[in-house]
């Protein structure tokens, strides 16, 4: 595919209002934000918050979510858990809504800001429209993933009724978030102006 | 050309920018949160306890993850996982307990599930109806090697610090009214409670009593326990009285304990004792905690065994040593397959009462009653008491019995040979007997017999017959005066006067010589008039004497003696006669046996006939001594022994009729 690019044409875009300036402005002209350069630089900051929220994922996988106390009667869950218990109660829909926000959609953030990171390297795929589609789902849905991490807080601060039943969250439900906070830093730093460019080193030569 | 050389151009690359330039600091974050994760994952790690298992039947409300292991009501630790030991027979817990507290749970650590229990002292344990069962530990502050693997209790221990009081041990036939959690009391105080109600595998009932310290000096070896179950209700002098220790003891039971005599020894945990059913028995008992470990056997009888209870007391050759603990039926089948009921009596011995050590084992026990059994021992019922009414085991030797042994191997217990009931057939069925004395017209028999002793009586307290002697002296009387009319008038006299008449003449002779011949004649005179005297009359006077006494022993009087006495035979045959008519006779015809009975009895009535006898024979020897006065052989004398010999063929026959009765009553009663 033969697109021009801003690079290409000596200009830089900027990444929060979509103007474009000369390559040697330093700040957009329009709203004010810093002017970066396209590089390879941002995609280590994409790795980097990945593998920290991977790394966050895990213990909030193996550690219990939510601790419920019915009657004296205490109950921790992890996660996968809970969908489990769910699922054998025939919940099928909230044990459905649970397993797709919090196990499908950060499994499928991982896999998808992974492969758009390794993607832009080469010059095979650039400029794929498909890879614009699925970064912006990725940046769309990301938030979606803080949907047990709500659940977990909503419940902590209304079911407190002492004896009779009382939920507290686990200490899987800081990692959860933490895991889905570093996944949307991960995606926010990834430069979608790097799926339309030719793998740096070769653009260069 | 001077061309200076141009320098060869210079390729230079420019130095990449080094490695941290071009590293983003960014990545200082993974590496933290990797390094909190780690540090996290490795602190849970080293901090999570220790694992142990244990074992335990069942795994009821025990759920991984959740059920707590506590130790004085705090959790110490959770259930991990549960699983079945290799062979499947009972369930692995596996707990994580603390690491603080892991390091004393030693080989002597407790284990048992707590859940909420209900009973009539109230509801303990409710909290676990909603918290769930857990696991209660208890094991003390001295650690010694520590241990992985416990094995489970299947109930709560009476007490989990066993240094907080004695356990003892109590042996019952049955568990009555008692229950778990049952209270021990000592002077109306809950001193302790019952644990581990249980059968026996030697029999009976066992169940566990804890009691606090430091009650728990109160017992000693001599202790006695009873069961205060329910209440007892007992009539007296001072009216009914109710006795109800307490509420729970009503519903649950209750045991009590009081040592009634000293010189004690202390007591060990575990010690055995006997429970007694009552005070009175506890109080009661010669064998006080002899028979807490009875050696049992089993007696087969054949015959009944009516009045064999349990408690029923087994003598061993006449001492008490031990008594009778079941009754039951066993079926046997003989050679030819036939089924027969035996009844089966279980007694326990005391070994100590056998002449054994107390602790002895029962297979010496046993070795010794072979012993015994092979020179004759065998196991009878016998009566003792008043009438042998109050049935006992009597273990003594019984004569003439067919050879047996011992059987080691009989189930449940081994058996002693038995022999037939004690023959003491009288005494044993002495109320039988007084039953069928009691059908016997025995009032008439003694009526009639009266009546036959006031006949006999009439004839000897009779006027006339008491007369008799009186006659009799009237008639010596006579003869007295005849003799003394022959004194005052006879002969001597007429002689005296005569000899005088001879004197006189004699002196007329020496003073009339002259009248000599008429003095002769008056001699001849004399002589004549001696001659004259009346001897006859004399004579004929004692025979009339003798016909008086004749015609007064053939007089009606005297003939009434015998009369009086066929009367009363006459009289006892219609009193026959009426034991044949009054149905006696049918009852009696029907079995023989029944008949003698009643002819004991009757003979026993007869008894007093012999001194009807003995009366007739007083009355025979009293007219015979006064019948000897007159001297042998003379006519009257012969009358009289005539008499009193009939009189003694009356009292022989009236002895003989007795004895007929008494030997063949059959014919008495039947007229044959």
């Amino acid at each position: 595919m033969n697109v021009l690019t801003a690079r290409a044409a000596g200009l830089i875009g900027c990444t929060r209002c979509g103007r474009v300036w000369p390559g040697e402005a330093s700040h957009c002209g329009r709203c004010g934000a810093p002017l970066a350069p396209v590089t390879t630089i941002s995609l280590q900051r994409v790795w980097a918050w990945w593998f920290a929220g991977l790394i966050a994922y895990v213990p909030a996988n193996m550690l219990p979510m939510l601790r419920t106390a019915t009657l004296g009667h205490e109950q921790a869950n992890t996660i996968l858990g809970g969908v489990i218990e769910l699922v054998a109660h025939h919940n099928y829909g909230v044990a459905a809504i649970v397993f797709i926000a919090s196990i499908m959609i950060p499994v499928a953030k991982f896999i998808a800001i992974g492969y758009l990171a390794l993607i832009v390297a080469h010059e095979k795929f650039a400029g794929s429209h498909r890879h614009l589609h699925l970064y912006e789902v990725v940046e769309f849905i990301g938030r979606w993933s803080m949907i047990d991490v709500f659940v977990v807080a909503i419940l902590s601060a209304l079911v407190q009724l002492g004896f009779v039943a009382s939920i507290h969250p686990g200490p899987a439900a800081a990692s959860f978030a933490l895991s889905v906070a570093f996944t949307m830093l991960s995606a926010q730093n990834f430069d979608p102006r790097l799926i339309w460019l030719p793998p740096l080193g070769t653009d260069k030569a | 050309m001077n061309d200076t050389p141009q320098p060869a151009e210079l390729h230079t690359t420019p130095a990449p920018p080094p490695i941290w330039s071009r590293v983003s600091v960014i990545w200082l974050v993974p590496l933290i949160a990797l390094a909190v994760t780690l540090g996290v994952a490795w602190k849970s790690y080293s901090d999570r306890g220790v694992l142990i298992e244990i074992d335990f039947a069942d795994a009821t409300g025990i759920r991984p993850g959740e059920t707590a292991l506590k130790f004085r009501e705090v959790e110490i630790g959770t259930v991990e996982a549960v699983s079945f030991s290799p062979d499947l027979t009972s369930v692995r817990v596996g707990v994580r307990v603390d690491k603080t507290i892991a390091p004393f749970i030693d080989d002597e650590a407790k284990f048992w599930l707590v859940r909420p229990e209900v009973s009539a002292q109230g509801i303990s344990r409710l909290d676990t109806v909603l918290s769930g069962t857990f696991i209660e530990g208890f094991w003390d502050a001295a650690p010694t090697e520590q241990t992985y693997q416990f094995t489970g209790l299947d109930r709560a221990p009476v007490s989990p610090d066993p240094t907080k009081g004695t356990w003892v041990e109590l042996r019952a036939e049955d568990a009555g009214g008692l229950a778990e959690g049952a209270p021990v009391i000592f002077r109306g105080i809950t001193v302790g409670r019952l644990q581990n109600l249980r059968l026996s595998p030697a029999g009976g009932v066992l169940v566990d009593a804890f009691i606090d310290a430091p009650h728990d000096k109160r017992l000693s070896s001599q202790t006695r326990f009873w069961d205060t179950s329910g209440f007892s209700v007992s009539l007296g002098a001072g009216g009914v009285s109710l006795d109800v220790r307490s509420l729970a003891s009503l519903v649950q039971g209750g045991v009590e304990f009081e040592t009634f005599s000293t010189g004690g020894s202390t007591v060990q945990n575990g010690r055995p004792f006997r429970l007694f059913a009552s005070v009175e028995a506890a109080r009661n008992s010669i064998f006080g905690n002899d028979l807490v470990d009875p050696v049992r056997f089993t007696l087969l009888f054949d015959d009944a065994i009516e009045g064999i209870a349990r408690g029923t007391k087994v003598h061993f050759r006449g001492v008490e040593a031990g008594e009778v603990t079941d009754i039951s039926v066993r079926m046997q089948a003989d050679s030819v397959g036939n089924q027969f009921a035996r009844q089966q009596v279980v007694i326990a011995l005391a070994p100590a009462r056998l002449g054994l050590d107390e602790s002895t084992e029962a297979e010496v026990v046993t070795e010794f009653l072979s012993g015994e059994v092979e020179n004759g021992l065998r196991a009878r019922i016998a009566g003792i008491g008043l009438l042998g009414t109050t049935r006992i085991i009597d273990l003594t030797d019984v004569p003439d019995q067919p050879e047996a042994r011992v059987n080691p191997d009989l189930e449940p217990f081994p058996s002693i040979p038995t022999a037939p009931p004690a023959a003491n057939e009288l005494a044993a069925s002495a109320e039988d007997v007084f039953e069928r004395v009691q059908a016997l017209p025995i009032e008439e028999l003694m009526a009639s017999a009266i009546r036959a002793m006031d006949s006999i009586s009439v004839v000897a307290e009779d006027e006339k017959t008491r007369a008799v002697p009186g006659e009799l002296a009237g008639l010596l009387e006579e003869l007295r005066t005849l003799v003394d009319g022959l004194n005052a008038e006879g002969a001597a006299q007429k002689t005296i006067s005569a000899l005088d008449r001879v004197t006189s003449a004699a002196d007329s002779v020496l003073t009339e010589i002259e009248g000599l011949g008429e003095m002769l004649a008056s001699t001849d005179q004399a002589a004549q008039t001696f001659a004259e005297l009346p001897m006859g009359e004399i004579g004929e006077k004692i025979d009339g004497i003798l016909g008086d006494l004749r015609s007064m022993l053939g007089s009606e009087d005297a003939e009434r003696l015998p009369r009086a006495l066929s009367d009363t035979l006459e009289e006892s045959a219609a009193l026959l006669a009426e034991l044949r008519a009054g149905g006696a006779a049918e009852k009696l015809n029907g079995t023989l046996d029944a008949t003698q009975d009643a002819a004991r009895a009757v003979g026993d009535a007869t008894e007093r006939l012999p001194e009807l006898s003995r009366k007739l024979e007083t009355l025979v020897s009293r007219a015979e001594g006064l019948v000897a006065a007159y001297g042998d052989r003379s006519a009257f004398n012969n009358e009289i022994l005539t008499t009193i010999r009939e009189l003694r063929r009356a009292t022989s026959s009236f002895g003989s009729l007795a004895r007929m009765i008494e030997r063949n009553p059959r014919a008495f009663i039947l007229g044959r």
